[in-house]
């Protein structure tokens, strides 16, 4: 029996990041917030205190802190000739589990995206000529614009404290930081956080060639903090246990550190845990959501739960997931090129070269998520494609960013798998290599989509979301591109040992961690033909209804994802607070 | 057993001479705590410490100076501050606060320490207002 539970103004699906930005908006504007979590709350637990902090077997090897595959995965096939099978043990990204959500366990790199990146489409056309985009290319404009996140974006390096260095404030290119920025009102927050060997190694090289290398805009705190809502951040000690760990010196910027507490004291404010959303209630004909069906994981109990406003503020697949299943919608259809829910689904990409070098002692046990060296010159449309047959492209950075001892060994080619030799190996080069890396934009392509497995169930028996999706023609080019440049920076290290730059292999391998960074499946746009969101992320088909997260990316860029989506979240709790205030499509 | 926490007492209560030397060698200086300068420093560590007697990541630091280590009721402190024999006064604090586990090996607290001895005196006389 479903118990049907009073009313609430707002509910949001998932507590993460997008929720408690979104739910800051809406509670200081005096509207009711409930957010409904699966998971529990990390904050007292063995993962946010030391010494259990630093298990690097539990909490990343053996994924602690993540979704459990058992409960819920994602089936995967290349091509739609193939059927697709579950992926059993995902690498490839690390979606998280509890209050937090995957912000709880992030590396803290927050970039703007370029400011060209919401008009994509517009920006290619008019570089390079309608021809320019290939057919199986459906780059579209996001219906919004920099100038318009750009509020949102000021907001939320405040709030979340950001450290960096400011490359172009006001128009004004200053040294030191990124020339390709958009325009910022002025310096970050903090002062960068600290270089690490590795990351002025490669600033030396990259500076040789001409480049201007920068440190990246990092979400841990280089000094004691305290933000505009007088919520507080330590100063990073630089463990090297950032990614996929609880930052137990408050030094990441999270919401379990600066948002959930504060929202907690708010009497607007209900955040229920343990609260797995299965399903949402559609009124087809008044295009409305009318509420969110959920199961309580400990008694097993299902609810109804009725709302004025939803708000789908879950994982990617999560999000792309409740519209399908639900049925709001039309599905996309990569035959006829029609339909709209599951389109634009991309991943991003990774390679790199590792170098060995004797006399340097790059010590990478001293570390932030963020301490990461790079250059924008090959990134996204910071260079002149003509005559290069692909679009898009990929910062290059030195990313120091721990020396774990089950994942931090960079062992030479030809190094033996085991035994003695390989020990030895270790001791002599654990301190003494670093690596040049890559993240590479990739753009849609029209058979790579997200939909429903036919035959898989998770164990609520809802069927799981099956990925089509291969490398395409343009990010192999890419990769190959950019593989070039991390040679000629190598080279210009001059290190004792070198590796080839590696290139992307197909076909695409969810056993590898690659960037983690998935984009698309409910995508964002001005026409309702092209996109399942309007541009203030209102659906289309249910005009209480928001979608909010990575899955409104109609294209993956260059950069880690975060920037943007906070950004967005925080403009949309604004706009659910007028919508509340006046129900109407905005 | 017994012998090593002999043993350790007597190491601290030699630290705690020798912290007492420093101190008097500070004075001599003009090293005199500023709290309203150590209200500052108290940023440092304001994101794990509450001033109001809440218990946070780490233990509050309303009544710290006085106090003996390891005993804020509720805190989950490690063994090896549970163990330390410490009572915070202005001289085990300012061992402390200058290298955090020279003075407690194996302590839990995520800080590599203040080296600047200005800033600590000015921070252990803020913590002196906290009562």
């Amino acid at each position: 029996m479903i118990k049907t539970l009073p009313n609430k103004t707002v509910v949001i699906v998932g507590g993460g990041l997008t929720a408690g930005l979104a739910a800051r908006q809406l509670t200081s504007k005096g509207v009711e917030v409930l957010v409904l979590e699966r998971g529990v709350d990390h904050t007292k637990g063995a993962e946010a205190k030391l010494p259990t902090q630093r298990d690097e077997l539990r909490w990343d090897t053996h994924q602690g802190l993540m979704q459990d595959w058992s409960v819920e995965t994602y089936t995967l096939r290349h091509a739609r000739s193939e059927t697709a099978l579950p992926v059993r043990w995902m690498e490839a990204f690390l979606p998280g589990e509890g209050l937090g959500g995957a912000a709880n366990h992030w590396n803290g790199l927050t970039w703007r995206w370029s400011n060209y990146d919401p008009q994509l489409r517009t920006r290619n056309e008019q570089r390079y000529g309608k021809a320019a985009i290939p057919k199986e290319m459906p780059l579209q404009d996001w219906g919004t614009s920099y100038a318009e996140m750009r509020p949102y974006h000021e907001l939320f390096e405040k709030l979340f404290g950001l450290s960096g260095k400011a490359g172009n404030v006001r128009g004004t290119i200053l040294a030191g930081g990124n020339p390709f920025e958009g325009p910022r009102d002025g310096e970050y927050p903090q002062r960068p956080l600290e270089y690490t060997e590795a990351g002025l190694t490669f600033k030396a090289a990259a500076e040789s060639l001409g480049y201007k290398p920068f440190p990246s805009p990092a979400a841990n705190s280089s000094g004691a903090y305290t933000n505009l809502d007088g919520q507080k951040l330590g100063a990073c000690q630089y463990c090297g246990h950032c990614e996929r760990f609880i930052c137990e010196a408050q030094a990441k910027a999270t919401p379990q550190v600066l948002l959930y507490p504060m929202l907690k004291q708010r009497k607007n404010f209900e955040v229920r845990l343990n609260c797995h959303v299965v399903g949402l209630t559609y009124d087809r004909v008044g295009k409305r959501v009318t509420g969110v069906r959920y199961v309580d994981r400990l008694t097993g109990q299902e609810y109804e739960q009725p709302a004025d406003v939803v708000m789908l503020g879950a994982f990617t697949m999560s999000n792309t997931r409740l519209l399908l299943t639900n049925k709001i919608g039309k599905p996309y259809d990569p035959v006829s090129q029609t339909g709209v829910v599951g389109k634009n689904f991309c991943y991003q990409l990774g390679g790199g070269v590792t170098l060995f070098m004797k006399d340097k002692w790059f010590n990478p046990f001293l570390a932030a998520g963020s301490t990461q060296t790079a250059i924008d010159e090959f990134n996204n449309d910071n260079f002149d494609h003509t005559g290069l047959g692909f679009l898009g492209g990929a910062g290059i950075f030195a990313a120091m960013y721990h020396g774990r001892p089950i994942g931090g060994r960079r062992l030479p080619p030809g190094t033996p798998r085991w035994g003695s030799a390989w020990k030895k190996a270790n001791a002599d080069w654990y301190a003494h290599s670093m690596n040049v890396g890559m993240q590479g934009s990739c753009y849609p392509h029209v058979e790579n989509y997200l939909d429903l497995d036919p035959t898989y169930t998770d164990a609520y028996g809802l069927p799981l979301i099956r990925m089509n999706f291969d490398w395409r023609d343009n990010e192999l080019k890419i990769s190959r591109y950019i593989a070039v440049k991390q040679a000629e920076i190598a080279k210009a290290i001059n290190a004792d040992i070198a590796t080839p730059a590696s290139t992307l292999q197909t076909p695409f391998d969810a056993r590898n961690y690659q960037t983690s960074h998935i984009t698309g499946g409910t995508i964002m746009g001005a026409d309702p033909k092209t996109s399942v969101v309007s541009p203030h992320l209102q659906h289309w088909d249910a005009h209480n209804l928001f979608v909010v997260g990575a899955s409104v990316y109609a294209h993956n860029s260059g950069y880690n994802p975060t920037g943007p989506l906070a950004a967005l979240a925080l403009r949309a709790g604004d706009d659910m607070a007028s919508y509340v205030e006046r129900p109407r499509m905005l | 057993m017994r012998a090593d926490s002999m043993r350790m007492e007597f190491k601290i209560a030699l630290a705690g001479i020798v912290g007492a030397i420093a101190v008097a060698f500070a004075a001599r200086g003009a090293t005199t705590a500023d709290a309203v300068a150590g209200r500052a420093v108290f940023e440092q560590c304001a994101a794990c410490h509450s001033i109001d007697g809440n218990t946070g990541v780490g233990p509050t630091l309303r009544g710290v100076v006085g106090r003996k280590a390891g005993t804020v009721p509720g805190f989950r402190y490690s063994r090896a501050m549970k163990s330390a024999t410490l009572a915070w006064d202005e001289k085990t604090l300012d061992g402390y606060l200058a290298d955090p586990q020279k003075v407690v090996p194996g302590n839990l607290m995520p800080f590599s320490g203040l080296p600047d001895e200005k800033q600590r005196a000015d921070l252990i006389g803020y913590l002196a207002t906290l009562q």
